[in-house]
């Protein structure tokens, strides 16, 4: 159906611009060709320069009022606010730039259309000018990086020691989800040991694994510092969680890691947008198959002590399904078993 | 007349060069382009950890010094397609040209001689490098005897003497870089293995 | 001596050279003028192939709903009963537009088109340096070409890895079919690309250094030649490098090394390989990728510089500070690969410092920007369609460069990294820019390819119809971006976050449509005029480049008698004093006193002496020739 409409519509387009072409030549023909340099075809040219951007000025500014909730997702973390921030002020500092040299370009384009009586200006150079315009610009984004550079130097300081810890784990085409339970250490892995039963190849040898346990959502407290660790297991993903601002590649054989303070509770997010349904949410944004675009994962922000009491009801692997820990050694055999005897 | 003649030429040919010459030296840039990125991404990988040591084979020594030699015998063959002495220049040849395929033979061996230490080219990172540097400069070495071999035929044919030296230059130019290369490698390897 | 030897003897050789059957002149010819248009018809081939993959996934994208049935003859199995696109073919489609764009229309369909047309022809050469070489890199091209286009109908798609193919993804047949077979032969035709390349740079480079006739000096050269030569060094430079990268994933992929891979569990058996690093092939790629934009970039600039000059009879504003930014830009280049890594995991103390570098990139690109305004300013301007599209080039690449801004600002980037600003903003400054360059460039010197006109008002409705269309097209993706859509999906429903513009995609797609529907006119202009346009005049923009100093068609050997030689620099428009508003560059000063200014006074007895003794060197040489 719209291919249909879409052919017909090139088709009517491409006659319509036959029409036009056999018509033109067929005038100049009867006018017989002129040298002249001055045409109207010239001026029209002109003309349309100020059309476009004073049309193309309206319908921008227009646009990015109406639409500007639209756009401009909620903020959800500390440093979030910060880069926000800088966005926005390196979008009115070019966004004055952009202006200034569009109108320069279209009114030099209008103003001096050909003239048969005129003559260009001989104006091959001005050193001023040239150093005006590379210091101006070298000032002002040595004032934009050194502000970026701030920020980005605080974004990737280590993460402080009594950050949440949360393993995220990128696979085709779904994130694994893993916290390191009580010590807040997550126990090795070794992507050898993945089977069936052990999807994440956590090493069950080494006792901090013993309280790790799986859950199908990120679950975060607000206002507390939450470190992802990131990994990857077989090509490479990005963890990408657009209302924190944050984005961080998952690469197979190199884990990495991103923190952030979250600033908003799922609940306070919904009261502030109207919207009963809203969810934070991960998606992937390095290309890594068929389902890229489907590797969903929702972000729940609870207040401090909802999440405390969230993380003790959770379950660990090892109580969960107890063939994990058939295989090991007898003495930590039954160090795991005490430990969810203990737990129970 | 002579002196009018220079002065023009000074004055609107700033530099030129032998435009085939020119193009093997624009080729060179880019083979040292190839083997720059292979060496640094050597060492942005080493400086991540999980990397095989073990010992250069010995044989390395012996083909850097026979290559040291071949372009010893190359500067030889130069001088005597510079003075007109034809039969040594074909002499020195033939010689460039053998010690090549010897160094070629040597690095066969070096090969041998890493598989008996264990260290194939499927495996740690370390070695694969290793047997790629090794490859792909003897891919090249094997390029500069054929190189050779052309000029020892054209030189068989009278075309080479003092007053028809451009092919000759360019293959002394390969084969000297081909050396170079060669030892910056060793030295690289030696430095960083 | 040997200057004017060969130029005498070039004479004489050339005239009796016209008997070129077919095969020689048409197919594996050494005269730069058909290579150079050989380039020019292939990417146009290539053109339409890329526009029209990116149209299939435009469709996609802003009509996700439609039954795509229509397209079974051509795609056959892609697309399934229900007529929908097969998600592996989507990112197929995606990835083959990207390395076509970049590589074989922007790299080959440009740089390749107009280094070789405008190369010898500029500087007063005969031909290039090596016409053999030259046919090679050519024909290399060729090879390139027919190999990915195979690629594109093999049973398990060409490769989907992105044009970027980042390993593991494009390593593992079993992570996505098109890293089969179809990788393999993009690994193929990128080698073979590669080799062009490099034969077409080093050529290039030898004979702007080499080839110039008398009096070019590198300070009269007109900023086409600059831009050329610039851009087969950074070719030079970096092409090797990605072939490094591409040979140890070969061997990655086919032998079973662990340079990228490591620590990989798929397909239900954990691989054997350890020890890899995926982001060093990043580094690798990107180490060329960067470059590889200016590559793209620079000859368009060139070209723009040229024909805005031209057609504004006004000298190019501030030549020394256009070359300055362009050798900036070429040095540059080099050492900002890294701020495509910024969230790749790689060190952050790296990532700060190419934060800085890549800012200081922007520096001479605003540079030129500025020059480009100026010389426009108090200009008297002819619209020509190269005029047009070379203003058009001024905007996208002021639209998509101010963008730069804020990808290469590493916090910022955070949240846009591999968004669909990212798109806009590439597209904006390299695809726009450099597809304009490319378009001016035909408009401009189609009458010098060809002898005949392309027909003017037909261009003023492709370009107008193109400039409104591109804005149409790629300004709404800042907003898309802007709100976290992530790049190369197959669709955006699955997320709540993105599950919205569907309007603003639909409108994009549509331009899209209507975009690529435009450039039937020039196609179609560019054909019909190459038999069917009106005869064109020996120098029709009224030019001073040396290029209009040759026959209406030039033969193998470009200029019948002696090559001219060259007195003034290549921007002496609307000189004061001067009759005409141009001063072609082989009009001696001694010609026109009225018009000299103080410091070429001076210049003139030195020149007269030179003049003097040229006749007496030919004379010389013709008596020495015969003895
Ligand atoms: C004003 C100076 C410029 C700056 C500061 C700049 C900065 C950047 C940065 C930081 C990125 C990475 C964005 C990301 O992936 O997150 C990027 C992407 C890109 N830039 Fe620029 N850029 C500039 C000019 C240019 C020019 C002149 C070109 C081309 C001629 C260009 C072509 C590209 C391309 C092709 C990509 C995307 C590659 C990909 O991911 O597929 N940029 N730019
Ligand atoms: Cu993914
Ligand atoms: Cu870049």
């Amino acid at each position: 159906m719209y291919g249909l409409l879409i052919a017909i519509g090139i088709v009517l387009l491409l006659s319509v611009i036959w029409m036009v072409y056999r018509i033109q030549a067929l005038i100049s023909v009867a006018k017989g060709s002129s040298k002249k340099i001055a045409t109207t075809s010239n001026k029209v040219n002109a003309i349309l320069m100020m059309v476009f951007l004073v049309g193309c000025t309206i319908l921008m500014v227009w646009y990015s009022i109406k639409e500007f909730d639209n756009y401009q997702l909620p903020v959800a973390s500390e440093h979030g606010v910060i880069t926000d921030q800088l966005f926005w002020v390196t979008m009115a500092v070019t966004g004055f730039i952009f202006v200034l040299t569009h109108i320069l370009l279209f009114w030099f384009g209008y103003r001096y259309q050909y003239d048969d009586n005129k003559r260009a200006a001989y104006y091959p150079d001005n050193n001023k000018l040239e150093i005006i315009w590379t210091l101006v610009p070298a000032v002002v984004l040595t004032v934009l990086v050194f502000t970026g550079w701030r920020a980005w130097k605080d974004i990737t300081a280590p993460a402080p020691e009594d950050a949440h810890v949360v393993e995220i784990m990128g696979y085709q085409f779904a994130w694994e989800i893993r916290y390191p339970g009580k010590d807040n250490v997550l126990g090795d892995y070794d992507y050898r040991l993945i089977n069936a039963n052990n999807s994440r190849g956590i090493d069950f040898t080494d006792k901090n694994s013993f309280d790790d346990f799986p859950s199908q959502q990120v679950v975060i407290p607000k206002g507390e510092p939450v470190l992802f660790k990131i990994r990857a297991r077989d090509v490479l993903h990005s963890v990408f969680a657009p209302h924190m601002r944050l984005k961080m590649d998952a690469v197979p054989g190199m884990p990495t890691r991103f923190w952030f303070v979250p600033t908003k509770t799922t609940t306070e997010m919904r009261a502030e947008l109207g919207d009963d349904e809203f969810e934070y949410e991960i998606a992937c944004t390095e290309v890594c198959g068929r389902g890229h675009f489907s590797m969903r994962r929702v972000i729940t922000v609870l207040e401090p002590d909802e999440y405390r009491e969230w993380v003790s009801e959770q379950e660990s692997f090892i109580k969960r399904n107890p063939d994990l820990i058939s295989d090991l050694p007898s003495d930590l055999k039954e160090l795991a078993e005490i430990y969810i005897n203990e737990s129970k | 007349m002579e002196e009018k003649l220079s002065y023009e030429e000074g004055a609107v040919q700033p530099l030129s060069m032998h435009p085939k010459k020119f193009a093997l030296w624009l080729f060179i840039v880019s083979v040292v382009m190839v083997f720059a990125s292979l060496t640094s991404a050597y060492i942005v990988r080493q400086g991540e950890g999980n990397w095989l040591e073990f010992n250069l084979p010995d044989i390395f020594w012996y083909t850097s010094a026979v290559i040291i030699l071949s372009s010893i015998t190359m500067h030889w063959a130069y001088v005597s397609a510079k003075n007109d002495a034809l039969d040594m220049l074909r002499l020195a040849l033939i010689i460039t040209s053998f010690l090549g395929f010897a160094f070629l033979v040597g690095q066969w061996y070096s090969w041998v001689a890493l598989v008996d230490r264990d260290v194939y080219f499927v495996g740690n990172p370390s070695g694969s490098f290793l047997y790629v540097f090794t490859g792909l400069h003897a891919l090249h070495l094997i390029s500069g005897v054929i190189f050779l071999i052309i000029v020892l035929i054209s030189s068989l044919r009278y075309k080479i003497h003092s007053q028809n030296m451009a092919q000759m230059e360019m293959c002394v130019t390969y084969w000297h870089f081909l050396g170079a290369l060669w030892i910056y490698l060793f030295m690289f390897l030696l430095l960083n293995h | 001596m040997a200057v004017a030897n060969v130029s005498s003897h070039d004479v004489e050789h050339h005239e009796h050279e016209h008997h070129d059957n077919f095969i020689t002149k048409y197919i594996f010819s050494t005269d730069h003028k058909m290579i150079g248009k050989q380039f020019l018809v292939t990417g146009i081939f290539w053109a339409l192939i890329g526009g029209f993959l990116s149209i299939v996934f435009r469709l996609q994208l802003g009509f996700p709903d439609m039954n795509l049935e229509f397209l079974r003859p051509i795609f056959g199995g892609w697309i399934d009963n229900t007529g929908k696109l097969d998600p592996n073919f989507y990112l197929a489609l995606v990835t083959m537009h990207g390395t076509i764009m970049v590589f074989f229309v922007l790299t080959a369909g440009l740089s390749g088109t107009f280094s070789n047309f405008l190369i010898p022809l500029q500087i007063g050469a005969r031909d290039m340096a090596s016409g053999f070489m030259n046919m090679l890199s050519y024909w290399f091209f060729f090879l390139s070409s027919v190999v990915m286009f195979c690629s594109l109908f093999l049973e398990k798609g060409p490769a989907g890895g992105g044009w970027v193919v980042y390993p593991p993804l494009s390593a593992l047949e079993q992570a996505i079919p098109g890293s089969g077979l179809g990788m393999t032969l993009w690994l193929v035709a990128m080698t073979f690309f590669i080799v062009s390349s490099l034969l077409g740079g080093i050529n290039y480079i030898t004979t702007v250094i080499n080839l110039r006739t008398k009096g070019m000096s590198f300070a009269r050269l007109p900023l086409t030649i600059w831009a050329f030569f610039l851009t087969a060094i950074i070719g030079l430079l970096s092409f090797p490098v990605l072939f490094s990268a591409a040979l140890l994933l070969v061997f990655d992929r086919s032998f079973g090394t662990s340079f990228y891979l490591s620590d990989i569990y798929i397909g239900g058996e954990a691989l054997p390989n350890t020890g890899g690093s995926a982001v060093l092939y990043q580094h690798l790629f990107w180490f060329l990728g960067h470059p590889e934009v200016y590559i793209v970039l620079l000859p368009a600039l060139g070209i723009t510089s040229e024909i805005i000059a031209t057609n504004s009879r006004k000298p190019i504003f501030g030549y020394k500070a256009m070359i300055i930014s362009m050798l900036g830009i070429t040095i540059l280049s080099f050492v900002v690969w890294a701020h495509h890594m910024f969230v790749s995991g790689m060190n952050p103390f790296l990532g700060s410092i190419f934060m800085f570098l890549t800012l200081i990139i922007a520096v001479p690109s605003a540079v030129k920007v500025f020059n480009y305004l100026t010389t426009l300013w108090r200009g008297n301007l002819r619209f020509t369609p190269g005029m047009l599209f070379s203003i058009g080039l001024v905007s996208v690449f002021i639209s998509g460069g101010l963008t730069g801004i804020f990808l290469g600002n590493s916090a910022i980037d955070i949240q846009l990294h591999d968004t669909y600003f990212v798109v806009a903003h590439f597209h904006l400054v390299m695809g726009s820019a450099s597809f304009f360059g490319l378009v001016a460039g035909v408009y401009h010197w189609f009458p010098k390819m060809f002898g005949r006109m392309m027909d003017e008002k037909l261009g003023h409705i492709h370009f107008w119809l193109t400039f409104v269309g591109i804005y149409m097209v790629f300004f709404p993706m800042h907003y898309i971006g802007i709100a976290g859509f992530p790049r190369r999906y197959y669709t955006w429903t699955e997320f709540a976050f993105s599950d919205m513009y569907t309007d603003l995609n639909m409108f994009v797609s549509a331009a899209a449509i209507i975009t690529f529907a435009a450039q039937m006119i020039l196609v179609f202009n560019f054909f019909y005029s190459m038999f069917f346009g009106r005869k064109a005049s020996l120098n029709p923009w009224r030019s001073n480049t040396l290029e209009w100093t040759t026959p209406l068609h030039p033969q193998h050997g470009n200029w019948p008698g002696e090559i001219p030689s060259v007195y003034r620099w290549p921007y002496d428009y609307s000189k004061p004093g001067s009759k005409e508003d141009f001063i072609p560059q082989t009009i001696p000063l001694s010609a026109t006193p009225e018009s000299n200014l103080p410091h070429e006074e001076k210049l003139v007895n030195l020149e007269k002496e030179i003049i003097a003794e040229e006749g007496q060197i030919l004379v010389a040489n013709e008596t020495k020739e015969e003895s």
